[in-house]
């Protein structure tokens, strides 16, 4: 879908005022970064990345930072051809994956794509060869900017339609009491998020399986998307956007009730995936972000109502206004504690504020937030009083002011919308703190090195050693050298001391550049006989 | 003068270091079924630090050694049993000294010394083959372990700790 394309059916299914903001939130959709991170991180594979093989391997393994489900995993022949992956187990992290067939020689590509508790897809390759290596067989693993511009748009609707609709027939339900102003606005973004939340499921579907828009139709599709924990999302959006236009256009009588679970029903929305939803300790974070949810959803909706109300029945709109300034107050303080600790759990270090895009978004959020917040004051102790005393002059300020408060809100639905490209810097920290291992196996000895965490810094270094046959092989001294010929570091060279439990150790070590290291391991078996192992081991950023 | 100087500092930085800093043997070839005066040129100590005891590994197939006492050192000697047994003068051999240690001593890095063995190098030893003698220095609290050996195809050059090598050459 292209931009132009949007606008224009934004500009002629909504009013000129949507038609605005639809082209100031393309240009936040311009403007937000979009960059892909993984999100349950690819710790090690079996094979490795870019190992030679001498026969075809019996079973494939990926193991992750978090557990997750694989979504499709395929393995493509040196000719180009697939071979879809459907016998797979789960062990903990690990993903166990037969191997169909034999394979013949050259280099294969193992590509994966799994979905972490997040809801959130990710994908990679890991290439191997078996006997040697040849050409890699061409894998796409391209970012698809269209569908990743789909998604954004479906969830800024989405948005739309639970904060703007939802909330808004709450307000109109509860704060308005029988004012009708700015009914047909809420109607519109109620069937704004009705239209935007299957379509959202279909695009996560696509998303998920990695596949391109043509297949939209495809039931599977479909199925991948409800799959994921974004499939809650959108059933009880769908839920709660239902239970808001029965409160506007259902018996008048009910109207309160299903304005109020459609409310709640809002914030279970949100609670059912996303970051935030997914961060530990969950017995907080859902209730966290069901009431922000919800509470975006009260303040947010009644803008809209409210500021139409004024315009249009000034008198009815008096004691709305008057409501709405009482409740507001508990309103945002419940905002931004939740706010708060829900960045506070996401981001963790302030550094990461500004090292990584979900922080950069948060920060732009924030700025948002400090314009919105600063007009909203002003609305609250300098025109709510003399626009509730009925100065028309006031209630036109307020007015417009209110308009603003509502470009503002668009604007931060974009930024958070953005979120689902990003992982917080929790997730990053936890996908950095993985270690980088590697097993060395040699007819001689055999080794399993780790080093944690696996990037460049400070680092620990654990290494079990045994023989070639798996014999326990008690060594008088072990020592790792680590070098990088075409770094133009000379080798760093460390005694590992004995633990207690057989390991060997090596603490204080300090890795200065990322990238594929020699490891070599030197086994002291007896006073005169030693032995060298080595392989590479991949150091991260 | 100054492009002797020149020249002479360009033989000390290129010339054959590695064979300076190693333990090696004084010769490094010899006959199979000869007899063999092992001499272990010791060219420094251990980072510096003096050196207090030399310990070398007997390969399988040097029978009947026997090590030269050092004044200043205490001379031990572990005997052990052959893998097989071997003809010595009619006589056949099937165990005898597998380790000497020089110990108690004090070699400052800065003198050089040697320390010689003498034995038998059977004559069923593969001739054209290098047979290796692992050499253990130990110096106060340190340690330099002279006792690797190329794997096959692999360059002598390239280890770090190279055990010192004898050349088998055909029996005379």
């Amino acid at each position: 879908m292209s931009a132009a394309s949007l606008l224009r059916t934004v500009c002629t299914t909504g009013r000129p005022a949507i038609c605005l903001l639809g082209a100031i939130v393309l240009f936040a959709a311009i403007a937000a970064p979009s960059q892909a991170f993984a999100h349950a991180a690819l710790v090690t594979t079996e094979p490795t990345d870019g190992t030679v093989l001498e026969q075809s391997p019996a079973q494939l393994s990926l193991t992750f930072s978090e557990p997750v489900s694989p979504l499709v995993l395929t393995l493509v022949r040196p000719d180009g051809t697939a071979i879809p992956l459907t016998s797979f187990r789960l062990n903990g992290q690990t993903v166990e994956i037969d191997n169909p067939q034999a394979l013949g020689s050259g280099t294969h590509v193992l590509s994966w794509r799994v979905i972490s508790a997040d809801g959130h897809p990710v994908g990679g390759s890991v290439l191997f060869s078996i006997g040697a290596p040849s050409a890699a067989p061409a894998v796409s693993e391209a970012v698809d900017r269209g569908l990743r511009s789909a998604i954004w748009i479906g969830k800024v609707f989405l948005y739309v339609g639970l904060f703007l609709g939802v909330g808004g027939a709450f307000a109109i339900a509860w704060l308005a009491q029988g004012g009708r102003s700015g009914q047909r606005f809420v109607i519109a973004a109620i069937l704004c998020g009705l239209v935007a939340a299957p379509l959202s499921l279909g695009f996560q579907g696509l998303d998920a399986l990695g596949v391109p828009f043509a297949r939209l139709a495809q039931p599977g599709v479909w199925q991948a998307g409800l799959g994921t924990s974004f499939g809650w999302t959108v059933l009880v959006a769908l839920v709660a956007l239902g239970l808001g236009l029965l409160s506007l256009v259902g018996p008048r009588g009910g109207a309160k009730l299903f304005a109020l679970a459609g409310l709640a029903g809002v914030g279970a929305a949100l609670a059912a995936s996303g970051h935030a939803s997914a961060a530990e300790p969950q017995w907080l974070t859902r209730p966290m972000v069901f009431l922000h949810g919800s509470g975006i959803a009260l303040w947010a909706g009644a803008l809209a109502p409210l500021g139409l109300a004024m315009r249009r029945k000034p008198v009815e709109a008096a004691p709305f206004l008057r409501r709405f300034s009482q409740a507001i107050l508990p309103v945002v303080a419940v905002l931004a504690t939740t706010g708060i600790m829900l960045a506070v759990v996401q981001v963790q270090a302030p550094a990461a504020l500004l090292e990584t895009a979900y922080g950069r978004l948060l920060l732009v959020k924030l700025a948002l937030l400090f314009f919105l917040f600063t007009v909203a004051a002003t609305n609250r102790w300098k025109l709510t009083g003399p626009a509730e005393a009925g100065e028309t002059e006031a209630q036109r300020r307020l007015f417009r002011s209110i308009g603003i408060e509502m470009l503002i809100v668009l604007a931060i639905f974009g930024v958070a919308a953005g979120w689902r490209f990003t992982p917080p810097p929790r997730a990053l920290a936890i996908a950095a703190a993985q270690p980088a291992s590697v097993h060395i196996h040699t007819p001689k000895a055999m080794a399993d090195l780790s080093i944690t965490p696996g990037h460049v810094g400070p680092v620990a270094a654990s290494i079990v050693i045994m023989t070639g046959d798996f014999g326990p092989l008690d060594a008088n001294q072990v020592t790792l050298v680590l070098s990088k010929p075409d770094s133009g570091i000379e080798p760093i060279k460390r005694a590992a001391t004995k633990r207690d439990d057989g390991t060997w150790r090596i603490d204080g070590l300090v890795i200065p550049v990322p990238g594929r290291w020699a490891a070599r391991l030197d086994i002291l078996v007896s006073d005169f006989e030693i032995v060298k192992i080595e392989a590479p081991i991949d150091i991260r950023r | 003068m100054n492009s002797y100087l020149l020249s002479a500092g360009a033989f000390f930085v290129l010339g054959t270091s590695a064979a300076f800093a190693h333990i090696t043997l004084e010769a490094r070839e010899a006959a199979v079924g000869s007899t063999y005066k092992a001499v272990l040129r010791v060219p420094h100590g251990c980072e510096g630090k003096a050196t207090t005891a030399v310990r070398v590994q007997i390969p399988e197939g040097v029978i009947s050694v026997k090590p030269m006492p050092k004044a200043g050192w205490t001379l031990q000697v572990k005997n052990g049993r052959y893998e097989k047994s071997y003809q010595l003068h009619g006589q056949e051999v099937s165990s005898g000294v597998k380790e000497v240690n020089w110990s108690g001593g004090s070699l400052p890095d800065e003198f050089y010394d040697e320390f010689v063995f003498r034995g038998t190098l059977a004559a069923d030893l593969p001739a054209g083959q290098t047979l290796y003698f692992p050499v253990v220095q130990e110096c106060d609290s340190a340690a330099e372990r002279w006792i690797e050996i190329p794997a096959a195809g692999q360059d002598e050059d390239a280890l770090e700790y190279p055990a010192p090598g004898l050349k088998l050459s055909p029996k005379q």
